[in-house]
């Protein structure tokens, strides 16, 4: 294992009845992006929680900024930003009060909550209950909660399923931003043109995780002409 | 009709797959039964009597030995010792024997369900002991009955300490069970455990407002009792306000226990209603303590609302001391330490 290598997973697999998820294998450095891609129930969200540490692994070994997630201490929590696919700030709070709940449990300054507001213009809803926000701007609010501690790796399960093409957009400027800045992103997503955008994806498909490999390395292993039909050609073959 | 029909099996088909509402229908009434048949006697109680002065054959306590219903806490005490047995909550009956065949009974009245008839019961004692001496009856009968603690035998005086618990409880444990179904139910419970912060650390920070809430409230029900129903407060009381925030921490850990195990609130919440019954049967709140078999005595024991229901009485009709009552504290913060276990288990088996 290289020294540069801050997330590396091998063979890494999980059980559940008689569904297993085997052989999700990779490296990667500072400023690496890296999405998941694949049908419904093929083991996205079951690879990014076991790399959170909120599900221990049957099978092969994975290290997160130098921490075995069997074991996740307090130092890969301080690294690693998690976002679910579901909303997971307090719908009954502010925007204010959810960004200084996580300030709180980081350590940081109170006026890290005004650099997360200005960063992801937020301000004029700081006063604003999470319940009262639409889809769009409590996806914002989210990202701010879970960024406010810059952390080194991010964990996106589908950030933008739901959202409307200009906040799709942003959140892809916001990520790639933080690619160009060293942070580590590994992102799930459905949508096709989310994952041309990776430099490279894991294909999840009967349980197996192929790659990682480009965009294009996918479409000429599966002989079709676009990410889509990839997909489409490798889930039928299956 | 046949909408009707669609509707009621697809009812039907979810309340056969809910665990809670399946426990709720079944388990729930089991344990009613189970209770009410073999535990809860009230008609049936042991008291406890102490014999204390001129009873050198031993012959007062062999009786008390004999008679149904009536256990022997002490017998052969030096004068005064029945009575002590009594104000310390060793005995509920205590018989002080003069030399010159007088009999002061001494009655702990904090607990009227238990001793309601004990009255008539020693007076029949008396009148049979009187006519089997073959004696003519005094003009001034030799028996005294003294009432301690809640002279006039108030049944609200009797219950008043005990709903402090039993008010205490109920919210605390639901409290603690909808906080965490409700945050499992959204991400919000995921996202913490990704967060830099201890399991320990999250349920201090989650339920220390509840147990300053709880505190409160048992504050607030206790100066209601005093303040319209006379409830006297004669021992430390501050003791027992020291005992209410681990009462509370308790029951908040316990909602946390049954939350875990819950798919939703739905189910945490009859998780929780599901433990309120057992704990108000077999704690002496609706029943005496004493009335309960041995097997449901020691079920009782573990529910704290046992150990607090005897604290507030302590602390309010028997006069108790600071000793006396944090002394009930004890076994709550053993039930604490159980329940915090049971959710760090239950913790680390949902990474698994």
């Amino acid at each position: 294992m290289s020294p540069d290598d801050l997330v590396v997973a091998d063979r890494l697999g999980k059980r559940f009845g008689g569904f297993v998820i085997r052989d999700v294998s990779f490296r990667l450095g500072a400023g690496s992006m890296l999405g998941l891609v694949g049908a419904n129930g093929g083991g996205k969200t079951t690879t990014l929680r076991m790399l959170a540490g909120l599900l221990a692994q049957d099978e092969g070994e994975a290290r997160v900024l130098g921490c075995d997630v069997r074991c996740p201490g307090k130092a890969m929590r301080r690294g690693v930003g998690y976002m679910s696919q579901r909303l997971s700030l307090y719908s009954d709070l502010t925007v204010a009060e959810n960004l200084w709940f996580r300030a709180g449990l980081h350590g940081l300054p109170a006026s890290s909550v005004a650099k997360a507001a200005s960063r992801f213009g937020l301000n004029a809803e700081l006063g604003t209950r999470v319940e009262n926000l639409s889809g769009g701007w409590a996806r914002r609010a989210h990202f701010a909660a879970t960024l406010l501690n810059e952390p080194k790796l991010l964990l996106l399960d589908e950030p933008t399923s739901g959202l409307d093409a200009v906040t799709r957009r942003t959140i892809w400027r916001w990520l790639r931003d933080l690619v160009g800045a060293g942070h580590i992103v590994i992102v799930s997503t459905h949508d096709l043109a989310e994952a041309e955008a990776c430099p490279a994806v894991l294909h999840f498909i009967d349980g197996r995780a192929d790659g990682p490999m480009s965009p294009a390395e996918l479409i000429a292993a599966s002989g079709g002409a676009s990410l889509e039909q990839a997909i489409l050609t490798l889930a039928e073959g299956a | 009709m046949r909408a009707v029909l669609a509707v009621a099996r697809m009812e039907a088909l979810r309340l056969l797959r809910s665990r809670a509402s399946l426990t709720l229908l079944l388990i729930v009434p089991a344990i009613q039964i189970l209770l009410f048949g073999y535990a809860i006697h009230p008609t049936a109680g042991k008291i406890a009597v102490a014999v204390a002065g001129a009873d050198p054959s031993g012959r007062v306590s062999a009786a008390v030995e004999r008679e149904p219903g009536l256990i022997l806490a002490g017998g052969g005490l030096p004068a005064g010792g029945a009575e002590a047995a009594v104000r310390d909550g060793r005995a509920s009956v205590g018989l002080e024997l003069g030399e010159d065949g007088e009999i002061r009974a001494v009655i702990d009245a904090s607990n009227p369900a238990l001793t309601a008839g004990v009255d008539g019961r020693l007076w029949a004692a008396y009148w049979q002991m009187v006519a089997r001496r073959g004696g003519v009856a005094p003009l001034q009968p030799a028996l005294s009955i003294a009432h301690l603690f809640n002279p006039d035998a108030r049944a609200d005086w009797g219950f008043l300490p005990g709903l402090v618990g039993v008010i205490m409880m109920i919210a605390m444990t639901m409290l603690g069970a909808l906080s965490l179904a409700r945050e499992r139910e959204t991400a919000t419970w995921e996202t913490m455990l990704t967060l830099p912060v201890g399991p320990l650390d999250v349920l201090a920070g989650k339920i220390a407002p509840y147990v300053v809430v709880g505190t409160l409230q048992g504050v607030v029900v206790l100066g209601i009792g005093a303040a319209l129903f006379g409830l006297p407060l004669e021992g430390s009381v501050l003791a027992l306000v020291a005992l209410m925030p681990v009462f509370a921490a308790a029951h908040l850990v316990l909602g946390y226990a049954v939350a875990a195990r819950a798919a939703s609130q739905l189910e945490a919440l009859q998780g929780a209603i599901g433990l309120y019954l057992p704990a108000m049967l077999l704690s002496g709140f609706f029943y005496p303590f004493q009335a309960l078999p041995g097997w449901a005595r020691a079920v009782g024991e573990v529910f704290p609302l046992a150990h607090f229901i005897r604290a507030a009485r302590a602390a309010t009709l028997r006069g108790a001391g600071t000793a006396e009552v944090l002394g009930q504290g004890v076994p709550i913060m053993g039930f604490l330490a159980l329940m915090l276990v049971v959710v760090w288990a239950q913790g680390r088996r949902s990474r698994a």
